[in-house]
């Protein structure tokens, strides 16, 4: 093969997969909604009954001027229903509450946001999420005493 | 559950979305298919090139001062190290020494290495020790020490190998391995079998050969133009590097772990593992075994499982390209195309940590005026914050991918021109590489695959 025929064929390599780029990657605003499709694991949220009763966990349905809201119940040093899963968009305004039957400190990761919570006293963690990536929401308590601190993942991806 | 592994996970990546993994892994397929038609005829990369740095720069670099002045720091930032995991608090991210060991030491190192050349021998605080130490032997024996013992050959790089598999084992799988104290008593384990090794074996023997992290970031710096002859800093052309490393026992076993503990580290997050690990950790809990070291046994079946299938992989491979005749035996090809696997263990890493030591790394900005963690403030600069804004999501990916397209293509053109330089006949050199092309694509999709949303 000569020197210009093996140019030639990177050349045309170099082409296809620019073409295939191109072709295989959604545009605007579809890219958020498949990359969301695809990642989004559904959470126990989503499945329960929808219920105005604290101790419950709940999402509301995205409506988007409305900032989602997760309520996070621990009781006995055990989130109920597991952590949580709480999903979102960069730039979406975040709402979680957590409640618990003991006092805690409750602490989200990277947005490094800490708040005491105490029976009948829950925390309100409202935000900008404008870092994307995973983030882990853990319990101080249960850390210091060497149970699994992990009360939930917030998960932030780009729009 | 316990959660182990990371115990630096305060931000993770999110999976690379499937339409761009797909993408990513067709173009694996496609460069892959274009290398084979557009390589070198003839081999390039087997014989040494080296020109010293212009204008003697390369003789100071690799001088004498300059050689105790990098120790003195390498030991200064180990002692350190061991004292702030000692006496500072039992925090992962407020302690020096977790941060500085996982993230500075283990993952920072390795880009150094590919850009400028074997910088942790100059850094290597055991080597700088044990130098120190014989050099005030001789002073005052005022004679020549005794010879070391002979290294076995049978052992070659086989402890490196064992050593990168007991840090992955502190980094992935111990519940208190991201405990300051736990880590400085790890690390003088580690030293008291360096300075035996040493002292048995002659300092420049064990380093090359034993010590895992000085032969672990020597694998990666052969990747650099830049290399040290002769006490001079020279350059060499990209990729001759690695061409000359020694085949020794061992090397296939170092290279199974460093791919299989990456891979391992990127398993524990996918749907496959989270089915059947639960299922093995009962098993162990019905044994007797209290839920956490349950957890920790299931977590070393994992890590043994990542590494023998990285192993058995490339063993196939191998058998494969040995069928195409040519009349080596399987152990002699195994270890003359070990090196063209080094790319793709550099991408493994690159594309799985390099955002923790993006995010990580800015930490050591307030650790360094705050090594304990009791609100010291030696710098002013202990209350800097980690940006997390550095990078996004869609920029991360996009990185991710290149990191593992370009070590596939190294590797390739690793493999193509050993092969061209073992194989008298051309048809059979390549013949021999469809084998070693299909190990090469097998580890760069399954790198695709950790990283990507697939089963995640």
């Amino acid at each position: 093969m000569s020197r210009n025929q093996r140019i030639g064929l990177i050349v045309a390599a170099v082409a296809v997969a620019v073409l295939a780029f191109v072709i295989a990657s959604p545009g605007g605003d579809d890219d958020g909604d498949k990359a969301s499709q695809t990642t989004a694991t559904p959470s126990t949220d989503t499945t329960e009954t929808p219920s105005t009763d604290t101790t419950e966990r709940q999402t509301e349905a995205p409506a988007p001027p409305k900032p989602t809201v997760t309520r996070i119940d621990i009781r006995g040093g055990q989130v109920v229903g597991g952590p949580a899963e709480i999903h979102a968009k960069n730039g979406d305004t975040v709402v979680i509450v957590v409640s618990a039957d003991a006092p805690d400190d409750i602490h989200l990761h990277g947005y490094d946001i800490e708040k005491p919570v105490e029976p009948g006293k829950p925390a309100t963690f409202r935000f900008k999420a404008n870092l994307e990536g995973e983030f882990e929401l853990e319990s101080h308590v249960a850390e210091g005493a060497g149970r699994e601190p992990l009360v939930g993942t917030l998960i932030v991806e780009p729009r | 559950m316990f959660l182990i592994g990371h115990g630096i996970s305060v931000r993770s990546d999110l999976p690379i979305p499937e339409w761009l993994f797909g993408w990513a892994a067709a173009m694996v397929l496609v460069v892959s298919f274009v290398a084979l038609a557009v390589l070198w005829p003839e081999p390039r990369l087997q014989k040494p090139t080296w020109r010293p740095l212009p204008g003697g720069i390369g003789r100071v670099l690799g001088s004498r001062p300059v050689e105790i002045i990098c120790g003195a720091i390498g030991i200064f930032l180990f002692g350190l190290t061991i004292y702030a995991g000692l006496r500072g608090t039992e925090s992962t991210t407020a302690n020096f020494a977790p941060i500085f060991i996982y993230v500075i030491f283990w993952l920072a190192l390795v880009p150094l290495s590919v850009l400028f050349g074997d910088v942790f021998r100059a850094f290597n605080p055991w080597r700088a020790i044990g130098r120190a130490v014989a050099w005030i032997a001789r002073t005052a024996s005022r004679g020549e020490l005794p010879a070391p013992l002979e290294y076995p050959a049978w052992l070659g790089r086989w402890p490196a190998a064992v050593g990168i598999f007991a840090f992955a084992t502190m980094e992935l799988i111990a519940s208190n391995g991201d405990k300051p104290d736990s880590l400085a008593v790890a690390a003088l384990a580690y030293s008291a079998v360096t300075f035996i090794g040493m002292a048995l074996y002659g300092i420049d023997r064990w380093i090359d050969r034993a010590e895992a992290f000085s032969v672990y970031f020597n694998l990666f710096s052969r990747l650099s133009v830049v290399e040290t002859r002769d006490r001079e800093v020279g350059l060499r052309k990209p990729l001759s590097g690695l061409p000359q490393l020694k085949s020794l026992p061992g090397t296939v076993a170092l290279l199974a772990v460093m791919i299989g503990s990456v891979s391992f580290d990127g398993l524990t997050g996918k749907q496959p593992w989270n089915n059947i690990s639960p299922d093995i950790a009962q098993f162990f809990q019905d044994r007797g075994l209290s839920p956490q070291h349950a957890l920790e046994a299931t977590f070393m079946l994992g890590l043994i499982g990542a590494v023998l299938f990285v192993a058995g992989f490339y063993w196939l491979g191998v058998l494969g390209a040995k069928s195409v005749g040519g009349g080596f035996s399987a152990r002699r090809l195994a270890h003359e195309f070990v090196h063209s696997i080094v790319p793709i263990a550099l991408a493994y890493v690159a594309a799985h940590y390099f955002t923790l030591l993006l995010f990580q790394g800015q930490a050591i900005a307030y650790l360094i005026s705050d090594p304990l963690g009791k609100g010291s403030d030696i710098f002013g600069t202990a209350d800097t914050q980690i940006d997390y804004t550095l990078i996004g999501a869609n920029a991360t990916w996009y990185w991710q991918v290149a990191f593992v397209v370009a070590g596939h293509v190294a590797a390739l053109m690793l493999a193509h021109d050993r092969a061209l330089a073992l194989y008298e006949d051309n048809r059979k050199a390549v013949r021999s590489q469809y084998w070693m092309l299909g190990v090469m694509v097998g580890f760069t999709s399954l790198a695709l695959w950790l990283l990507s949303s697939a089963n995640a």
